[in-house]
């Protein structure tokens, strides 16, 4: 009874500010609604515009995709890779480990700032060592096609944070009389990685993948900070444009439509991967005890 | 102590979590009233007045100097960062617990058909305030549905710059400034300099860089209405727009997209500017620029011209007012505009540019054209500016949306996708849907809310 009252504060600050604007942003949802005037009930007006004749919704959608798509993976390997280089590596494994670790303790505004100079296309670090070797670069975040590339390509710049070093502790925590087992059966590195290592950090991995699709989904800051959806609507990623919504054009009904699509389908994303998890996760222990 | 699940213990923890939640209730209804409603110790009223600020925290003169005018009525400025502003006011509003004076630049229309602003046609009568002391472009900003919402106070007003070293350079006469379109364009091809692999170093003048849009000047020199007369219809696909747009087409048949792309790519603020750099040869700016200039490149040479037309044609320019209102449920409205008037009077508004290392420019006409603030050549063009300048509020109800959808009919034509005439179509049928929500939005509002 006690432990309630304890535990008062938290309850009541769910129920105030995360259950309630919850509730209200779903009615919202099937309102128009500038927040100072009253709303207007229009059912499943909103949803309706934005599936069927808005086509910025469509591109936000393919946007978002992309970069999740093309992200995920390339992170995940991006991460695992470093975290094994590490492992092996015999001496200065902490210094590298560090050093890895180093750019992603600087925060997402900052790092967009020093990535808009690193893609400059005329005076960049990136486009003037290309043009040493004798490549003409592109125009990285002012091209259409290059612009969600870019930001993929920056996004990469902090594999070596937090998800390599779990990836790192996973890598250690494989007991090595595996591998001796696969020696004496003659099996040789690839065989080592894809039969043991594999299976044995698979929770970790199915983790960092179901996370990373939920984060990627949510990507904003890069584009609001360097390419404000430009150009040409390539970089409109999913949340930039509830952004606008919500805060340009203060339609907050038509905003929580998007929300509530938004969390929806990254519910379904999750539930899909789960299911797909029971074919290749490998838990030691049967996670139901 | 163990929660048994029987009636009593439910019961029972419902009334903890009522008491709770009572307690909690209580301190959040006493917060703001310790915290923000004064109990004028000294038996003068205090106004709150939120002011918007930028890099430094200011504190405007006029805010200071109303307690040297009178001394019932006492102005607690609050200066609130720029990217919080609008959310901050609203908020307030809803919560019932707003300013008496605010300080704003988003459009005033915006606010208006919201019901975030008093109107204050009432007061202007009453003290038959001489509205034609301000820019007329800029009270106009000020009306909704026939009334009254805001005063303005400062503006911007634009004009070119040209880089007269670049003009020398390139064999021009310096004290030539272009005065039409077509002179700017063929300016471009004898200000245009490329190093050897065909990268663009300097540039006459790029329609589409800088914070105004050259074509909606264009536009606007043309005759464009982008609102029908009745206010429902949007008129962006007009031969009037079309044809604007059309020169922007004609600048990227003769300049690469990439080139130009790759270039602008290498311009920032401050230093970096393209104009301050002497990167960009013509410019249309503002009047808070020649101090920019001053800051960062003292020895710049440069002149400030009329902005360019068309033959026969009005020039064009666009103001964006900072406005002070009075927000719905203020406790002390009549003081505020008290304040107001005190702020936006000719000596107040003199006083504040002399005070300030701000670059303001007046909204009071009488104030500009004061030898006081009319003291250099470039301000005389500024002053004579504004009376070509436009609202940028052009479709009120659906403001951010047709920005948003010009720049980006506007892109589409520069990168070759679209040719003018569809790009601009495709702009108003996004717009129009909008707006027509938006109007439906009002009605039901107009019909629906107890306060008018």
């Amino acid at each position: 009874m006690l432990g309630f009252v304890f535990a008062s504060p938290w309850i009541i600050g769910f129920l105030v500010f995360g259950l309630y604007p919850m509730v209200m942003s779903f009615y919202f949802s099937m309102c128009r609604y500038d927040v100072l005037r009253i709303p207007q009930f229009i059912g499943l007006g909103n949803y309706d515009t934005l599936l069927l004749r808005d086509p910025y919704f469509w591109t936000a959608v393919g946007n978002t995709l992309y970069y999740t798509f093309v992200r995920t993976p390339l992170c995940i390997a991006g991460s695992l890779f470093l975290a094994i280089l590490i492992n092996r590596a015999t001496t200065g494994a902490r210094i590298y480990r560090t050093v890895f670790f180093l750019p992603s303790i600087i925060t997402g505004v900052v790092v967009s700032v020093l990535w808009l100079w690193l893609l400059n296309p005329q005076y960049g670090l990136i486009n003037s060592t290309l043009q040493l070797i004798g490549i003409e670069g592109p125009l990285w975040l002012q091209s259409p096609e290059w612009s969600k590339p870019s930001l993929v390509l920056m996004s990469l710049w902090s594999i070596g944070g937090g998800r390599m070093i779990v990836f790192l502790a996973a890598l250690q925590s494989v007991p090595p009389h595996l591998y001796e087992v696969v020696e004496l059966d003659g099996g040789g590195a690839w065989q080592k990685f894809r039969h043991v290592t594999l299976p044995m950090i698979s929770p970790v991995l199915f983790l960092w993948v179901v996370l990373e699709v939920i984060f990627s989904l949510q990507v904003f800051t890069e584009a609001y900070v360097m390419t404000k959806g430009g150009p040409l609507n390539s970089t409109l990623f999913y949340n930039l444009y509830l952004y606008y919504k919500a805060f340009d054009d203060f339609d907050m009904g038509y905003a929580s439509a998007l929300a509530w699509l938004l969390l929806l389908f990254s519910v379904l994303v999750t539930f899909v991967q789960f299911r797909l998890g029971k074919r290749w996760v490998y838990y030691e222990a049967d996670p139901r005890g | 102590m163990v929660f048994t699940n029987d009636d009593v213990g439910v019961k029972r923890l419902l009334l903890w979590i009522a008491a709770v939640s009572s307690i909690a209730a209580a301190f959040l209804l006493l917060m703001p009233d310790g915290m923000t409603r004064e109990t004028p110790a000294d038996g003068r009223v205090h106004l709150r007045y939120w002011t918007i600020i930028g890099m430094k925290e200011i504190i405007p003169y006029f805010a200071t100097s109303f307690s040297t005018v009178q001394d019932r009525i006492v102005v607690d400025t609050t200066p609130i960062p720029w990217q919080e502003h609008e959310k901050k006011i609203l908020t307030s509003i809803v919560s019932g617990n707003p300013p008496d004076v605010v300080n704003q630049i988003t459009p005033v229309p915006k606010w208006a058909a919201r019901r975030a602003l008093v109107p204050l046609d009432d007061y202007i009568r009453r003290d038959r305030l001489d509205t034609t002391m301000f820019f007329p472009s800029l009270w106009e900003e000020m009306r909704y549905r026939n009334k009254i919402y805001g005063i303005p106070v400062y503006s911007g007003s634009y004009a070119l710059f040209y880089n007269r070293a670049l003009f020398r350079q390139a064999g021009l006469d310096p004290d030539r400034p272009p005065q039409s379109w077509e002179e700017i364009f063929a300016l471009n091809r004898r200000l245009v300099r490329r190093n050897e692999r065909g990268q663009i170093l300097t540039m006459g003048f790029i329609p589409n860089y800088g914070n105004v849009q050259t074509f909606m000047l264009m536009a606007w020199q043309r005759g464009a209405q982008f609102l029908a007369p009745d206010g429902m219809h949007v008129q962006v696909a007009d031969s009037t727009v079309v044809g604007a747009l059309q020169w922007i087409e004609r600048f990227y048949s003769e300049y690469r997209q990439q080139d130009v792309a790759a270039f602008l790519g290498g311009m920032g603020f401050a230093d970096q500017h393209g104009f301050i750099a002497g990167k960009v040869a013509m410019m249309i700016l503002d009047s808070s620029f020649p101090d920019q200039i001053r800051l960062y490149k003292p020895s710049l040479d440069y002149g400030v011209a009329m902005v360019p037309t068309f033959p026969g044609l009005p020039s064009a320019s666009v103001s964006g007012s900072w406005w002070l209102g009075i927000p719905r449920g203020a406790k002390h409205p009549d003081e505020a505009w008290e304040f107001i008037k005190h702020a936006v009077s000719k000596e107040s508004q003199l006083l504040e540019i002399e005070r300030t290392e701000e670059s303001l420019f007046p909204a009071n006409r009488y104030a500009a054209e004061d030898p006081r603030f009319m003291n250099t050549p470039a301000r005389e063009i500024f002053v004579r500016m504004m009376d070509f300048s436009h609202s940028p509020s052009v479709v009120p109800l659906a403001h951010d949306v047709f920005w948003r959808e010009i720049t980006g009919a506007q892109e589409r034509v520069i990168h070759g996708l679209q040719t003018p005439a569809v790009a601009l179509q495709q702009a108003q049928k996004q717009i129009q849907a909008i707006l027509d929500e938006a109007q439906d939005y009002d009605n039901f509002v107009q019909m629906h809310a107890d306060n008018p």
